[in-house]
């Protein structure tokens, strides 16, 4: 009898100790958004009976990577649909993982809206644009949901920077201007590459913001020194610019390339 | 006579250096050879994908692997320790010697964790050799393409190829798949304290397992009830080992969140050793 | 001082939930002299090896006490000076028989030099030199025996306990078991031992108790004991027919009773070592 009771009192009371303990760490773990969404029954049933136990027991990467391993599969068959539940179902379950959103927005935007657009089941080619644009849609859509969950990272912000200026600025008027207001945000991270703050000087200026576009060149040719930056690309533009834009020779980067 | 015997750590490590040596020469370390099969397939498919997805799924199979068969090692490898000692009666003549109940519990879980500790070091090296095989196998591809890539963008690319391969992260992640496996074994020995059957134990600890990674999500469905969540808070809360997911997302784990989790894992392994040596001490051999 | 003294040791085992209790040991009085050899006797169940548990603590007492050299059992110290042999011992199948040795004598606190040489003392005391260095996985019944006797003399204890040191071992090992102990009785040590095969024990042990269901039946000297009082028998060679009919008129005639009149006869145990032994390939070395 006594046994029992110590080991009541050695198991339950430091257990109600721990709690503590357990309660900041999980408030950490949801303050560094680590785990991702949480399993609903809706995601353990849309994984498989298999998938499910492997989710529960801790094993989501794993069960993502199958999901999007799959997927692969489907796009070979042609099975859009269940191609983007799968992908759909891989970010669900992984919201944090940049790759998967980036990849989910390519297949979606680039992949299938090409297929859909030159699908010989398409009665006229109109049919086949219209239905590339759900697609292209639904990658946006898919894009503002990852940029939701990582925010504070500059790949997902450059992704639908490059989908305005790919896709988008087909069929929207203001697609460029979109494009570089997107590129704008990912090359203020310092550790995005040079040639996204190229890409936003060039979208400044297809949107139309000359001036802006020179000023940010004339910025990058100020940071010219930096690793990876291209020297030669950044002069190239600048002078041109300054050319097309008239700049006064006094406040020329490169007065001497100035042109009658 | 005033003759005392108090706790030696010698014995201890005795006992320990005796179960590791036992395990070994039981050829446990096989199951090493098929977390060898997983590590060369998860390195040598999916050519297909980019990069990224590669790299993503070597660590995802890999680092699952290990956390699998470290915990099959940990389970089984402590499951059969205590009615092994029973069965073979070598319990008698160990503990018919000036040895503590206390020192042969714990060496007989030290000599346990040794043996995790060692696994985990040998598939943590294949898991590296892996990576670093895909790591040159895809910068070779990089730059096999390189005439077709302006010079920055393939830089970054060969600087992100190598980032994503070694990440310095991951070994937190390894450190705290140990701290749950340490933990898995204590249960395993704790109910095989009180129980002869090893099959037994190991089911309890499986059980235990799953209790305790479905702790979350047994409180989000029946929290409100309070003996629900008093029940909950004796198993301890597995999900809160799983950061590899987060380190090969890129996620940062401060050392400070790594050091909590950590001395989770220690105070409740302590307690249930505590309880384990409570049980074992009064128990009729 | 006694090596053992128990007071009213009893032990009643639980059987489970609603099932009661068993009594496996009633009340137990038992003092074992230093330097003597004493044989606990009795069938299968009767509580020899609880009274050994007891006294080493494996298991914990119902009610009474017991010492180990004025140490009171349950506590640690009182196994400094006790090697224990269990019954049918296996102990780890994947250690040579020099690593078992090491492992048991580093447990009782020796190591170095100190334990090595105790070990090749012991490989020699118990005739598995040359088997030192084969794993026990490969060891016969009888070597098994013997290296468990090793593994209990390893720290030079005064007290030794054995729990059927001869069961399942054949005749010659269990021949030399029985010499080991006899040795081991002139180097001064104490010896309980427990056994049903009594022919051995008649010849080892100088006192015995008997157990049946828990309780002690009867104890003593096993030269008095065994010896019958009333009783007497000659042994005689070369005696002719008339002469044997003269020495039973004699006894007659003395007021005694002839029971038997027989050749006496060899016990299986002599008549199977002596075929052996006549052998002209030889005895099996036994390592």
């Amino acid at each position: 009898m006594w046994v029992k009771l110590w080991v009541v009192l050695v198991l339950v009371v430091p257990a109600v100790l721990t709690v503590p303990l357990e309660q900041s760490i999980e408030a950490e773990r949801t303050r560094l958004k680590y785990g991702g969404a949480p399993l609903t029954r809706a995601v353990r049933a849309s994984v498989g009976q298999g998938m499910a136990i492997a989710l529960l027991a801790g094993f989501r990467g794993v069960v993502a990577d199958f999901v999007w391993i799959q997927s692969q599969g489907f796009w070979e068959r042609k099975e859009w649909l269940r191609q983007y539940r799968n992908i759909e179902l891989a970010t669900t379950l992984q919201p944090q993982s940049v790759l998967f959103w980036d990849l989910a927005q390519w297949h979606l935007a680039w992949n299938i809206g090409y297929a859909v657009r030159t699908d010989p089941a398409n009665r006229t080619a109109a049919v086949g644009i219209k239905r590339e644009r759900e697609w292209q849609e639904r990658a946006r859509e898919m894009l503002v949901r990852g940029i939701e969950n990582v925010p504070n990272r500059y790949e997902l912000y450059f992704t639908m920077g490059w989908l305005y200026w790919q896709k988008l600025s087909q069929w929207q008027s203001d697609g460029f201007c979109r494009a570089a207001e997107y590129f704008g945000l990912a090359a203020a991270f310092p550790n995005a590459p040079t040639y996204v703050g190229r890409l936003y000087a060039r979208a400044l200026e297809k949107c139309g913001q000359r001036q802006q576009a020179y000023e940010y060149w004339k910025m990058l040719w100020a940071d010219r020194g930096r690793l990876h930056q291209l020297p030669s690309v950044v002069e190239r533009e600048l002078k041109r610019l300054e050319n097309e834009l008239q700049i006064p020779v006094e406040q020329r980067v490169f007065p001497e390339a100035m042109q009658p | 006579m005033t003759e005392r015997v108090g706790f030696s750590a010698g014995r201890v490590g005795t006992i320990a250096l005796n179960t590791f040596t036992e395990s070994v020469r039981q050829k446990v370390y096989y199951i090493l050879l098929i977390f060898a099969l997983v590590v060369i397939a998860s390195a040598s498919f999916f050519a297909q994908f980019s990069f990224s997805e590669q790299l993503k799924f070597v660590k995802d199979f890999c680092l699952g692997a290990l956390s699998v068969f470290g915990a099959l090692i940990a389970i089984i490898g402590t499951a059969q320790m205590l009615p092994a000692e029973l069965e073979n009666r070598t319990i008698y003549t160990i503990l018919a010697k000036p040895v503590r109940r206390g020192e042969f519990l714990l060496g007989k879980y030290l000599g346990s964790v040794c043996l995790v500790a060692v696994s985990l070091l040998f598939m943590g090296l294949m898991f590296g050799a892996a990576l670093w095989f895909k790591e040159h196998r895809l910068i070779a591809e990089a730059l096999a393409m390189a005439e077709s890539t302006p010079a920055d963008e393939l830089q970054h690319t060969l600087q992100q190829i190598r980032a994503e391969a070694l990440d310095p992260d991951i070994l937190k992640g390894v450190l705290l798949i140990f701290v749950k496996l340490a933990l898995l074994a204590v249960v395993t020995l704790l109910v095989s304290t009180f129980s002869t059957s090893m099959v037994f134990n190991v089911a309890v600890t499986v059980m235990v397992f799953l209790a305790g990674h479905l702790r979350g999500v047994a409180t989000e469905a029946w929290g409100e009830m309070l003996w629900v969540r008093a029940l909950l808070a004796i198993v301890p809360d597995l999900s809160a080992f799983n950061v590899a997911d987060d380190i090969i997302l890129g996620n940062v784990i401060p050392w400070g969140h790594v050091g909590k989790v950590a001395l989770y894992g220690l105070v409740r392994t302590v307690i249930l050793l505590a309880a384990a040596h409570l049980i074992f001490s009064r128990r009729e051999i | 001082m006694d090596a053992i003294r128990t007071e009213n040791l009893t032990k009643k085992y639980a059987l489970g939930w609603r099932r009661g209790k068993l009594l496996a040991l009633e009340r137990l009085n038992l003092r074992v002299h230093e330097g003597e050899v004493y044989g606990l006797l009795g069938p299968n169940g009767s509580g020899k090896s609880t009274t050994l548990k007891l006294i080493l603590g494996l298991v914990t007492r119902t009610e009474g006490e017991a010492w180990i050299f004025d140490v009171p059992c349950d506590q640690v110290a009182s196994r400094l000076h006790v090697g224990f042999l269990p019954e049918n011992p296996y102990f780890y199948r994947y250690l040579t028989g020099v690593e078992t040795l090491e492992f048991y004598g580093r447990l009782c606190g020796m190591r170095g030099a100190a334990l090595q040489k105790r070990i090749d003392a012991l490989l020699e005391l118990v005739g598995l030199a040359r088997a030192r260095d084969r794993r026990l996985a490969g060891y016969s019944k009888g070597m098994l025996q013997r290296i468990g006797l090793a593994q209990a003399l390893v720290h030079d204890p005064k007290l030794l306990l054995l729990d059927e040191p001869t069961a399942g071992v054949d005749p010659i090992g269990s021949r030399d078991i029985r010499d080991l102990i006899l040795r081991l009785k002139q180097m001064g040590k104490t010896v309980l031992l427990c056994s049903h095969l009594l022919a051995q024990v008649q010849d080892v042990c100088d006192r015995i108790g008997i157990l049946n269901l828990g309780q002690m039946i009867l104890e003593g000297d096993v030269r008095t004991l065994i010896r019958d009082q009333r009783r007497l028998s000659f042994t005689v060679q070369n005696l002719p027919a008339e002469g044997q009919a003269r020495v039973e008129e004699a006894v007659r005639a003395a007021g005694g009773q002839v029971i038997a009149v027989e050749h006496p006869q060899t016990t299986l145990e002599s008549l199977f070592l002596d075929a052996l032994r006549k052998d002209e390939r030889g005895m099996r070395q036994h390592d």
